[in-house]
């Protein structure tokens, strides 16, 4: 399912994905890091202090000024991203599950090849295992066989989920949350809290016709897929349409709520070619580049 | 209302159960079909929200539980056969009388044929009057069914009779009838009683008919044997038929002719061509509402070729006689080499064999005394007394027949058709069911038979009278009398008529138009049917007085109300199941 063709792999190699500010990572790569480093392009000058790596002296300052500075370069750094993927039993729909985990596939690839260092969150009503596959294109198969393994089930509940990762002590970066966001608590509360860690927050919105439609009409028994709730409902023609009205409320709500917050928003619907949503949507939301 | 099949509080009995079961169904709790969703949320939100309902979703409910518990009213209504009320129902005995006369074989503008409108309408009347008894009687067949309470035997009987067209005899009465019911198109003019209520099945259509047709046998080499024809158009427009006649297998004619409205065409055809004495004409027309009044059929006397053996020891004065006439296939024979064949008929000269002869025979001068009867004192130079009439006898002018000398024979079963002054038997026939003679007591030797202008004539007619006699054509069904000696009858699709005797008579109901065999000692003879009524073909007139806008006219015309209901019922049906399936009705 998640496997990808040799010349869709080679089009992700040449994007990389866009933060719009720089984070402090680990490892040397080449994303420009926040701290003044070893890297290669030139930044600032300072005066020396004892203790200073003498290598780093402006001697050609030296001459001029007759003090001696030191040449200051940026940091060049890996960019820790976080891929929240919603594993709850709303995502179940296979053509909605397999877009989320290709997207995030995609976007894994383009950090793996980038040596950004990815880390995959599983969430559902907590936060699952998280999976930090490594540096470097070669373990995108890896990421594959992670991905492929995701089960959707059980409720939904970002704010408990990112509580549960605010928990864990990490590095800020980019964090990428891949969910249908029909959370019955409300998606607000739980993205202002990781938007509150300090993260870039990019959210993609995955949905599918079935969100967006009800489909049948007349006396139904819908079925919650998440908390198996039932509900006897005499779906009218009028009904159906006030139905996709609270859809395009709720679509709309969250693209301004990002906005709001100064949030990336992309909307991949579950029918949509992949390779549209991850070459032209997301290039579109500048989300990567 | 009155409905066909149940009394009234039955029909209404059924409509109320249908409408509720309808209801009741309706208003079931129905398992809805299981629809999995991502989330409730969405819903949730949706229906919390206070969302006026328009006045459609506030109606539209008890709008589809209405016409759920019509549709089933109405197809109830349809199954109990409704139509209007026929007068005041009656709890005692009802006589429904049905025209039989064959234009209720016409087709109706309204559909069906009037007949098919007449058992509709009779129906709704022994509904109305199931209280009581009901009798079913027609015209033609008098009383077919009841007095009765039970409906079915009425709706058995109902299926069953068919216009016949005759008029049975006496108008069909039942004891104690409080009500007598009339359904006819009022073709045939009839005299009613008082109290006879009149239903009218009347609509008028076009017809064109044949309504005379006859033929006559050649009278001579240069004058063939000719058809006279009368075609007529009833219809309030000209129209182009065509006419086809036919001799046995062979059409002599077939032409189109133009009819005007209104108009007669009468028509002598030459039946040169063909042989036989089976002559039949047709008529076919674009507007022509009755079929059975398009044929006709006549029969040529003495046009059929008979095979005759004559045994004789001096046969010329007979063979003379039979060399020119085409219609007789003549065989002579010697008394000694004579054996009994499957000939037509035998003519035995001055010999009797031993044996009575099964097929029908001319005996001349039977002589001794034989199984035919004794021999009678001979009478020298009788001379004729007046003779009765009978088919034998029939154009001879026994006066130029000068006879020396007769020896009668005189046995049980002769009959003696022409006598001498003195009462010698000249003539005699034997008439029986298996035997049938023409005994002559004197020899041609011993008259001038044989120059006598009776001789062709009177043995033309012994033969056709042994062999095929003709019993004439019947202007209209019905009873048929026919001589006692009659054995079988055959109709023209070649089913056997019942036959009857009484009265020294034979009867037989003959229904069908067309040509009969008729069975008796041994000879075929025929018997024809001919519609041919100008009365009964004008099918755009009526004696029924005011049927354009009487009750009988409420009764047929216009389409059955069991048709409407069922329209009315798949009308609902439509509009709700398209509108179901748009979830504007539930």
């Amino acid at each position: 399912v998640l496997r990808f063709e040799d010349d869709f792999l080679k089009k992700l190699e040449y994007l990389h994905v866009v933060s719009k500010r720089a984070f402090a990572g680990q490892n040397r790569a080449d994303r420009l890091a926040r701290k003044r480093g070893r890297g290669m392009e030139f930044a600032d000058h300072r005066g020396y202090a004892p203790g200073d790596d003498f290598r780093h002296i402006d001697w050609k300052a030296y001459q001029r000024l007759n003090r001696l500075l030191l040449r200051l370069f940026d940091e060049e750094q890996d960019l820790p991203i976080y891929l929240f993927v919603d594993t709850s039993q709303s995502m179940r729909q296979p053509a909605k599950f397999d877009q989320a985990r290709r997207i995030a596939a995609a976007l894994c690839y383009i950090g793996l090849a980038h040596l950004d260092r990815v880390t995959i969150l599983p969430f559902g009503d907590d936060l699952g295992d998280e999976t930090a596959p490594g540096r470097g294109k070669g373990r995108i198969f890896r990421v594959f066989e992670l991905l492929e393994a995701m089960e959707a089930k059980g409720p939904t509940d970002l704010r408990e989920a990112f509580m549960a990762f605010a928990g864990r002590t990490r590095q800020t970066g980019l964090a990428v949350v891949i969910s249908d966001f029909l959370d019955p608590h409300g998606f607000e509360q739980g993205l202002k809290m990781l938007g509150s860690m300090g993260h870039e927050i990019f959210v993609v919105h995955v949905a599918s016709q079935a969100d967006r439609d009800p489909g049948a009409l007349g006396d139904v028994r819908f079925v919650d897929a998440e908390t198996g709730e039932l509900r006897d409902i005499d779906v009218t023609p009028g009904l159906a349409r006030a139905y996709q009205d609270a859809w395009e409320t709720h679509t709309s709500d969250l693209e301004r709520f990002c906005g709001r917050y100064n949030f990336g928003y992309v909307r991949a619907d579950a029918e949509q070619p992949f390779e549209q949503v991850i070459l032209k949507t997301f290039r579109q939301g500048r989300f990567i580049a | 209302v009155s409905f066909a099949v149940l009394p009234v509080w039955a029909a209404l009995l059924l409509m109320a159960a249908a409408g509720a079961a309808a209801v009741v169904l309706f208003r079931l709790k129905v398992r809805p079909p299981r629809v999995a969703v991502p989330s409730l949320v969405l819903w949730r939100r949706v229906l919390d929200a206070t969302r006026e309902l328009t006045w459609w979703e506030r109606v539209r409910r008890a709008v589809s539980l209405v016409a759920t518990a019509a549709i089933a009213v109405a197809i109830a209504l349809a199954v109990a056969r409704p139509g209007p009320r026929l007068g005041a129902a009656s709890a005692g005995r009802t006589l429904i009388v049905l025209d039989s006369s064959w234009s209720m074989l016409a087709e109706s503008s309204l559909g069906g044929t009037r007949w098919d409108r007449a058992v509709a309408l009779a129906r709704r009347l022994a509904a109305a009057a199931a209280e009581g008894e009901v009798a079913v009687a027609t015209t033609a067949e008098g009383l077919v069914e009841g007095p009765t309470t039970d409906l079915a035997l009425v709706e058995t009987a109902l299926l069953q009779i068919e216009p016949t067209g005759g008029e049975g005899g006496a108008w069909p009465k039942v004891a104690g009838a409080d009500a007598v019911h009339f359904v006819t198109d009022g073709a045939l003019s009839r005299s009613l009683d008082p109290g006879v209520v009149v239903h009218s099945v009347f609509d008028a259509a076009d017809n064109v008919a044949i309504t005379a047709f006859g033929a006559g046998g050649a009278t001579t080499d240069r004058s063939p044997a000719e058809a006279y024809l009368e075609v007529a158009n009833y219809s309030a427009a000209s129209q182009r038929a065509r006419l086809v006649v036919s001799r046995g297998t062979t059409t002599v004619l077939d032409q189109p002719v133009d009819l005007a409205a209104g108009e007669a065409v009468r028509q002598v055809v030459p039946l040169a061509g063909g042989s036989g004495g089976r002559v039949m004409a047709r008529v076919t027309a674009p507007r022509n509402a009755l079929a059975i009044d398009d044929e006709a059929v006549a029969w040529i006397p003495g046009a059929e070729v008979l095979n005759v053996t004559v045994v004789s020891t001096d046969p010329s004065a007979l063979a003379l006689l039979f060399e020119r006439e085409a219609s007789v296939r003549a065989t002579f024979t010697s008394p000694a080499a004579y054996r009994a064949g499957r000939e037509d008929v035998v003519i035995f000269d001055r010999f009797l064999p031993a044996d009575a002869p099964r097929r029908p025979a001319l005996v001349i001068a039977p002589g001794a005394t034989s199984w035919i009867g004794e021999r009678g004192p001979e009478e020298t130079n009788p001379q004729w007394a007046p003779a009765s009439r009978h088919p034998v006898l029939d154009g001879v002018d026994l006066l130029t027949l000068d006879v020396k000398r007769a020896r009668p024979v005189t046995g049980p079963g002769l009959t003696p058709i022409a006598r001498s002054q003195k009462g010698t038997p000249l003539v005699q026939v034997v008439d029986d069911a298996d035997r049938r003679y023409v005994v002559v007591a004197f020899a041609v030797a011993d008259s001038n038979l044989p120059y006598a202008q009776a001789f062709p004539v009177l043995i033309a007619n012994a033969l056709e009278w042994l062999a095929r006699p003709h019993y004439g054509m019947l202007a209209r069904p019905g009873i048929a009398t026919l001589p006692a000696t009659v054995s079988r009858v055959t109709a023209p699709d070649g089913s056997a008529v019942a036959v009857s005797a009484a009265g020294g008579r034979t009867s037989a109901i003959v229904t069908r138009p067309g040509l009969y065999l008729v069975e008796a000692g041994g000879s075929r003879g025929v018997l024809g049917l001919n519609v041919s009524d100008p009365e009964m073909s004008n099918l755009a007139r009526t004696h029924v007085p005011g049927s354009g806008s009487s009750e009988g006219e409420d009764a047929g015309a216009g389409l059955p109300w069991w048709m409407l209901a069922v329209a009315l019922a798949f009308s609902l049906m439509a509009i709700e199941w398209l509108t179901w399936q748009r979830r504007i009705t539930v």
